[in-house]
């Protein structure tokens, strides 16, 4: 069985006018995030979300998570639809977002950890255990006892990883997990992804990195202004360089760096 | 049960973490009550001993007063504070993807704001009475049973506070209502029986008024659960009705917030 299954997925942004709009230039109106968005992901599957600023990565993870609601079709994440079993889908998902300061500042890493794995109902006992643990996966186990205010944007990035890798999720949700992360941490990362991974754990991975898509992703969705574009495999082996040229070639975007590049040869 | 004791001590854990490390700030508000102590206590030096409301001393009626009141209101405010951090710091929309319910998560954060403020009554009224000298007569099952009945209400408006400022991130409005709007109504400074009749009248809605009384009577005036039975009940039946209203509003609010995307909104 797939553990994520998006049906005809809608979700829409409304803003609404302010009272005194005439005053400023506040736009008002309704932005369509997410537009008929179908796919699944079935278990140990990487799924990369790829698409320009916008496109609704975020939106569509923040769905399976039941951060948000869906306003036409369905999200189903181990079966449980996200809008009558919202409870039943939280215990199976882990998510790490993109702007990590989502942390309790005057607690250490180690605190912060506790506090959300109680949260999260992982067993007293052995929980201990199961921070070292995911302190150790994202090396932070020297930055335990610190307090997370003097973190810098890295480390709170992989803290983030490590409250996501918490509870031990089937379904495992990144929103640009890397972007502040060093080029040794990275690798170890997607070292960690392809673990997981191994392990039935369903990974979608919302990224503008396409090294990362190459190097640890399994299937390409590939978004724009909410409307699937593609939804296809990375074939293994397949270069950076290909992948980019899909994406440009797809959206419809112009790659200067790519221009660049000709004009310099 | 065991889980939720569990998140309970955990979120407890973490705001009393918070407030210790917050160095100078442990200090304001133990200096802030002591002021605010001997501001009361030569107000009431300078009014004389003749003003003598509902027959106590006015120094020991601004004690309980204004103890309780700073309690409704501080809380409230602090649990105003933490739902606000959490919407700044991201916190709040990755809370609510934790394993625990969103509405049972946010009914723990403010038990844990309303202990918090608990002591600092308690340190209050007893530095009321051990340094100014405030004299009581006290029933403890009495003021068990009216502190029981004043945190449901303090709840009540927590969530009230908490279910506006995620609607649509305007909590201050109850802040507004317990500090400025309404003060005067609760009896804390002054008898209500002083006011208009229209304003009395409307004094006798506001729970808060019955939470002063009920302290009043079993703290200086040793009345018993009995002798209490009024305002008892009146709590009871505020906290009947309001309770369960904060609830549902919470609930809704938070469902709304995930329809609209404004759990992180500010």
């Amino acid at each position: 069985m797939d553990q994520v299954v998006f049906e005809s997925v809608r979700k829409v942004f409304r803003s609404r006018p302010a009272l005194f709009n005439w005053m400023g230039r506040e736009r008002a109106g309704e932005t369509v995030a997410l537009e008929d968005l179908s796919f699944s992901a079935a278990p140990g599957e990487v799924l990369v979300v790829l698409g320009p600023n916008g496109s609704g990565k975020t939106t569509a993870l923040k769905l399976i998570s039941t951060m948000l609601l869906p306003d036409a079709g369905s999200v189903r994440v181990g079966g449980f639809d996200t809008r009558q079993n919202a409870h039943h889908v939280r215990r199976h998902v882990g998510i790490a977002v993109a702007t990590e300061r989502s942390f309790f500042a005057r607690l250490s890493a180690g605190e912060n950890l506790e506090f959300f794995a109680s949260l999260d109902e992982v067993p007293r006992r052995g929980r201990a255990e199961r921070i070292g643990e995911v302190l150790d996966e994202t090396g932070l186990e020297e930055w335990a006892d610190t307090l997370v205010m003097k973190f810098s944007s890295g480390m709170y990035q992989r803290l983030g990883i490590a409250r996501a890798l918490l509870k031990r999720p089937s379904v495992l949700l990144l929103d640009e997990p890397t972007r502040s992360l060093d080029a040794a941490t990275t690798a170890h990362f997607w070292n960690t992804i392809r673990n997981l991974a191994r392990q039935e754990t369903s990974i979608l991975l919302a990224t503008h990195n396409f090294a990362e898509a190459a190097e640890v992703g399994d299937r390409l969705l590939l978004l724009r202004r909410g409307e699937l574009l593609a939804d296809r495999r990375i074939v293994r082996g397949e270069s950076v360089e290909e992948l980019r040229a899909f994406y440009f070639r797809s959206t419809g975007e112009l790659d200067e760096t790519a221009v660049a590049m000709r004009s310099v040869r | 049960m065991i889980a939720i004791l569990d998140k309970l001590h955990a979120i407890l854990r973490r705001d009393l973490l918070t407030f210790v490390r917050h160095r100078t700030g442990f200090a304001i508000i133990f200096v802030g009550l002591l002021t605010q102590l001997a501001a009361f206590y030569f107000l009431a030096r300078a009014i004389g001993p003749g003003f003598r409301p509902g027959g106590v001393e006015y120094f020991p009626y601004l004690l309980v007063g204004t103890g309780l009141y700073t309690f409704f209101v501080m809380s409230t405010q602090a649990f105003l504070s933490t739902i606000q951090e959490a919407q700044q710091t991201g916190t709040m929309e990755v809370l609510m993807t934790t394993s625990t319910a969103p509405v049972q998560l946010v009914v723990l954060s403010s038990i844990s704001a309303f202990a918090g403020n608990l002591v600092n009554l308690g340190v209050y009224l007893l530095a009321g009475v051990a340094i100014f000298r405030a004299a009581v007569n006290a029933n403890l099952l009495a003021i068990m049973a009216v502190l029981v009945l004043s945190l449901v209400i303090a709840l009540a408006l927590g969530l009230a506070a908490a279910s506006l400022q995620i609607f649509f991130q305007r909590g201050s409005v109850v802040m507004w209502l317990l500090s400025s709007g309404l003060w005067f109504l609760s009896g804390a400074m002054f008898p209500i029986e002083k006011l208009p009749q229209p304003l009395l009248w409307l004094a006798h809605w506001f729970p808060l008024y019955y939470a002063i009384e009920g302290m009043r009577g079993a703290l200086l005036d040793g009345q018993n659960v009995r002798m209490l039975a009024p305002a008892l009940g009146a709590l009871a039946g505020f906290g009947a009705v309001l309770l369960p209203l904060a609830l549902w509003g919470l609930s809704f609010s938070l469902r709304r917030a995930r329809q609209d995307g404004s759990l992180s909104f500010y």
